[in-house]
């Protein structure tokens, strides 16, 4: 109870014309750095941070959090509208968010995206609430066994989801596995796969190949139909946001599952990305009519979105009490709280609850005020859809490329975004799913550095995985994960055999 | 004290403004920082507090662009470098790295590739057990370690500071330790909270969270001299309390990690200078001072000479163990 | 006119070589598995392998269906006249590239929204370069002006002194 006292406290600290003022500017900022493919959050908040440092500690961090939540929302607004996620944990929203929209259910989807990302968002802060100092304890038993076992889980949760050939999805899956192993390995220290030239030094950046299979791919293949983005003629209006609000606690379960599963894999932390990819997994598996996901299905945008910023709001919790960043946007706001002079750790809650407290109320304020500022802006997308699609596709082809190159400066990004173009246009005609090429970009040097670190630790031995109750329950899952739609088969297959035989 | 820093600073600026007016160098445009590091590292926070100090003490005309390139251990910024040959617009921060990293890389450049500029600080290394651990001293965890194999020794990266000091602990004290190279110094001080590993070479700003809370605790400190004395931390005990390794008997002087400021290769040497002459200037002002001491960094400006031994001698020292241990790429 | 046999052989052929590149690249570093765990160029390999296997199995899969009657893939994937829509819109992209790399972003960008506009699109002059110039502007002012993100630049900046 005392953290409910010190939440009120931390309302009275964080509510103030001056914060409120504060949280509405750095949303909208947020939506613009949002909607940018490239431009994410972890820029748009390093790119603030010099405004900050004028400014006392908790409005500093107000304004960045809000930008946080804002390029969340704006990172959805693109996935859904264009195909083109904004923000990489916004790929997933791609898959249903932008089929319903060609289908002239954009403001359904948008509305349907924004409500559960606060919903999502909400779930996580009142975790921080209640359980702050006991999640503070179990993250830190977590070491590289179980960071790999959870980057298992949702590999696992995504092989076999997809109705493609094995070999192309094997083939696509270890084409993003090996281009993010390009560029300095952490583990050996030596450079790899960049055939001596410097511009990979970096690596390939998933930024980048999520803007060319996702967004000159896709244009590619609507020009090459001829069509215009169906649908256009969608009137918004207020009403139907409202009327999408009055249906989503129809998805209580989902809601629920994905807010879990986002918390969880921002605590441990998994990150936001990985969280709204094992969130549409699941979905997908739990649902009575998997066929439908892929095609527009509600669920299929509420899953990601709500454990995407479940996970986003969840991750401020390690980076506050422990120091490790959650996602790429939380270790440049831990960057920040040094430089205001606030050292994250574990005291950082008794040291100045001020701070602490006032950030998470913060947090509750500033994801209402996102979600209205948001919803509020539905209806000005939505007719983004109405212009001509010979003046918006061009434009859209501007925005990838230039926003190809805010995400590192690198002139060679454009031609990796033009590459990347071709490759998305030539996996999507001939159906190699791109959706685990992406997966594995995104974790699939971290799912590397834990395998070899766990090594490290054994000597060699593969049984640390094994090695205590947490990491065994954890690869437990993933293996169960792993082999589900195998038995599942099996069992299929032989209940059909017992049917015509008694038959 | 402190009114006695502002007062110096004050002088200082005062002092060398007048001297800045006759400078031949002046920017005539935007100027870019590039950092070596990720968002939110070290290095960020060191360019990224410099940019805000010129920016309020109006130390530069010109506009302050701060890119990040990071990548490859930094090695990214300092290509970046390279690529600038002649254009003293671009200054790159970085650390020891930007003559170390060729050593231990195949990486297309060299240190002729950038001009030195200045050093500003030395971030210091500890060497740190967990907090509920039975050593006291740095003696008695070095017996633990030699008497039974298989303690970790947590690390940022590989073959890089972290691993080159605990090498030169091994080679000093004859102890052996599986080194566990993570992502970054935050991880590598959770790792040492939660007790995954026995201990970590971290600097002082990346444990000082954990050492509040007391899941951590520094048993020395590899620095000629003690540190500055500060509020205490944990247990009454401050940054100041913590004796050098030396004195605890392992016998390594020092292992110290310059913050240095770089330009590319033949720029003009009146650029030189009124970079030099610049960073000196922020260096003097108490914001620099209040941003040293709450790093716990040691504050030391050098430049010219001084820094060019410095690094004659950091860099003997590190090629000494990169080629013992086999590091060097051909 | 591109039929699914060819189409699904090129790809194959092409994540082919991509697969053994890696592996070549990889066998730089040990692929082994020492007493710290697999080498610094042991998952390189095997994700390399195991492309080019999946290639090779791809291939195999296409052309014994073809061989063996049961599918010709003879389906056109692309007709001529999809190629010259593909075309028409993939072609200015790689020219808006090579004139970001030579005149700088902002140029680049007014000069393909005007061909994409004016030349593909039939828009009138007013509206083309109110969209082209308007959108140039706003990059401007947004990202350089307000982000302090300097974007690619070419003759024509330098010349304005921007």
């Amino acid at each position: 109870m005392d953290n409910v006292a010190s939440l009120m406290h931390g309302f009275s600290v964080a509510i103030s014309f001056h914060h409120i003022a504060l949280m509405i500017a750095g949303v909208l900022l947020g939506i613009l750095v949002g909607v940018l493919p490239g431009l994410g959050a972890p820029n748009g908040v390093s790119l603030m941070l010099p405004l900050t440092f004028s400014m006392d500690p908790v409005s500093a961090i107000i304004l960045l959090t809000s930008l946080y939540w804002g390029a969340l929302f704006g990172g959805s607004t693109t996935s859904i509208l264009f195909n083109i996620p904004g923000e990489p944990s916004s790929v997933a929203t791609t898959f249903d968010g932008h089929p319903m929209a060609k289908q002239g259910k954009a403001t359904e989807a948008l509305s349907l995206a924004f409500l559960s990302a606060g919903f999502g968002a909400l779930a996580g802060v009142i975790l921080i609430t209640v359980l702050s100092s006991w999640v503070a304890g179990f993250a830190l038993r977590f070491s590289s066994p179980e960071f790999f076992a959870v980057y298992f889980i949702t590999f696992a949760s995504f092989i076999g989801l997809g109705g493609a050939s094995p070999f192309k999805t094997i083939v696509a899956m270890c084409v993003g596995f090996s281009l993010a192993s390009i560029g300095m390995d952490t583990v050996s220290g030596s450079v790899r796969l960049t055939f001596g030239f410097d511009v990979l030094l970096a690596g390939v950046s998933f930024l980048i190949a999520v803007i060319g299979l996702f967004g000159v791919g896709e244009l590619l293949l609507t020009m090459e139909d001829g069509l215009s983005f169906r649908g256009i003629a969608a009137k918004v209006r207020l009403g139907d946001v409202l009327r999408t609000a009055a249906k989503l606690p129809r998805y209580w379960l989902a809601l629920l599952r994905s807010a879990a599963i986002g918390i969880w894999m921002g605590i441990t932390p998994g990150g936001p990305t990985a969280a709204s990819f094992l969130s549409y997994a699941m979905a997908k598996r739990s649902s009575r009519n998997p066929e439908k996901f892929g095609k527009g299905e509600p669920e299929g945008v509420i899953s990601p979105e709500t454990a995407d910023h479940a996970a986003g709001s969840a991750a401020m919790l390690p980076m506050l009490a422990l120091g490790i960043p959650g996602s790429a946007t939380a270790a440049v706001m831990m960057g920040g709280l040094m430089i205001w002079g606030l050292n994250p750790g574990p005291t950082l809650f008794t040291d100045r609850p001020d701070f602490v407290w006032g950030l998470i109320a913060s947090m509750y304020l500033g994801n209402i005020v996102a979600v209205i500022t948001v919803l509020a802006t539905v209806p000005l997308f939505a007719s983004i859809l109405r212009i001509p699609f010979s003046i918006i596709g061009p434009l859209i082809i501007v925005v990838c490329f230039i926003g190809a190159y805010t995400v590192a400066g690198k002139p060679f990004d454009l031609w990796i975004a033009l590459a990347f173009g071709i490759v998305g246009y030539a996996f999507k005609k001939l159906d190699y799913p791109i959706a685990p090429m992406i997966l594995a970009m995104v974790i699939g040097d971290k799912a590397e550095d834990a395998f070899r670190q766990s090594m490290i630790f054994s000597q060699g031995s593969l049984s640390i995985f094994w090695s205590n109750a947490l990491v065994s329950t954890l690869m437990g899952i993933g293996l169960m994960l792993l082999f589900m739609p195998l038995i599942g088969a099996t069992i299929r297959r032989m209940r059909g055999q017992a049917v015509s035989r008694t038959a | 004290m402190k009114q006695f820093a502002l007062t110096a600073a004050l002088t200082a600026a005062f002092a060398l403004g007048g001297g800045a007016t006759a400078q031949a160098w002046q920017p005539t445009g935007p100027i870019e920082f590039v950092v070596t590091s990720g968002p939110g590292g070290g290095t960020d926070n060191f360019a990224r507090v410099i940019q805000s100090i010129i920016s309020k003490h109006k130390l530069v005309e010109q506009s302050i662009v701060v890119v990040n390139k990071g990548g490859g251990s930094g090695a990214e910024g300092y290509l970046q470098g390279k690529a600038g040959k002649g254009d003293a617009h671009k200054v790159i921060f970085g650390t020891n790295n930007a003559y170390l990293l060729p050593y231990v890389a195949k990486l297309a450049f060299s240190k002729s590739d950038l001009t030195p500029v200045a050093a500003l600080a030395l971030d210091e290394f500890l060497l740190w057990v967990n907090g509920s651990a039975p050593y006291n001293d740095a003696k008695s965890y070095i017996d633990a370690v030699k008497a039974k194999p298989g303690f970790k020794m947590a690390g940022s990266q590989s073959k890089d500071t972290d691993q080159t000091l605990t090498v030169m602990i091994q080679e000093a004290t004859g102890a052996k330790w599986i080194y566990v190279p993570f992502q970054g110094g935050s991880a590598a001080a959770t790792q040492l909270a939660g007790g995954h590993v026995d201990s970590n070479t971290n600097n002082p700003n990346e444990n000082v969270g954990q050492w509040k809370a007391g899941q951590v605790k520094p048993l020395c400190v590899f620095s000629p001299v003690r540190l500055a004395k500060s509020e205490p931390v944990f247990g009454g005990k401050g940054w100041g309390d913590i004796p050098t390794c030396k004195e605890s008997g392992i016998p390594i002087e020092s292992f110290q990690m310059p913050r240095t400021v770089w330009l590319p290769a033949d720029v003009p040497a009146d650029a030189v200078k009124f970079y030099e002459g610049v960073l000196e200037k922020v260096s003097q002002t108490p914001e620099w001072q209040e941003f040293v001491t709450r790093t716990a960094q040691t504050a030391r400006f050098m430049k010219g000479q001084e820094l060019a031994d410095f690094v004659a001698k950091d860099e003997a020292a590190n090629k000494k163990v990169f080629e013992a241990e086999g590091w060097v790429v051909k | 006119m591109v039929t699914r046999l060819w189409a699904e052989t090129v790809v194959a052929l092409f994540t082919l070589a991509y697969g053994l590149t890696i592996v070549w690249g990889a066998l730089e570093f040990g692929i082994g598995w020492d007493t710290s765990g697999p080498e610094a160029g042991a998952f390189p390999f095997y994700t390399g392998m195991l492309v080019a296997l999946g290639s090779l199995a791809t291939l195999a899969l296409t052309w014994s269906k073809r061989l063996s009657g049961r599918d010709m893939l003879a389906e056109v994937v692309l007709d001529g006249e999809r190629i010259h829509r593909v075309a028409s819109f993939f072609l200015p992209i790689l020219g808006f590239v090579i004139l970001c790399a030579t005149l700088g972003m902002y140029v680049a960008t007014v000069v393909y929204l005007v061909f994409t506009m004016r030349f593909q699109g039939g828009f009138g002059w007013l509206r083309t370069l109110t969209v082209a110039i308007g959108s140039a502007v706003f990059f401007y002012l947004a990202l350089e002006r307000f982000f302090h993100i300097p974007l690619m630049k070419g003759p024509l900046e330098a010349a304005l002194g921007l």
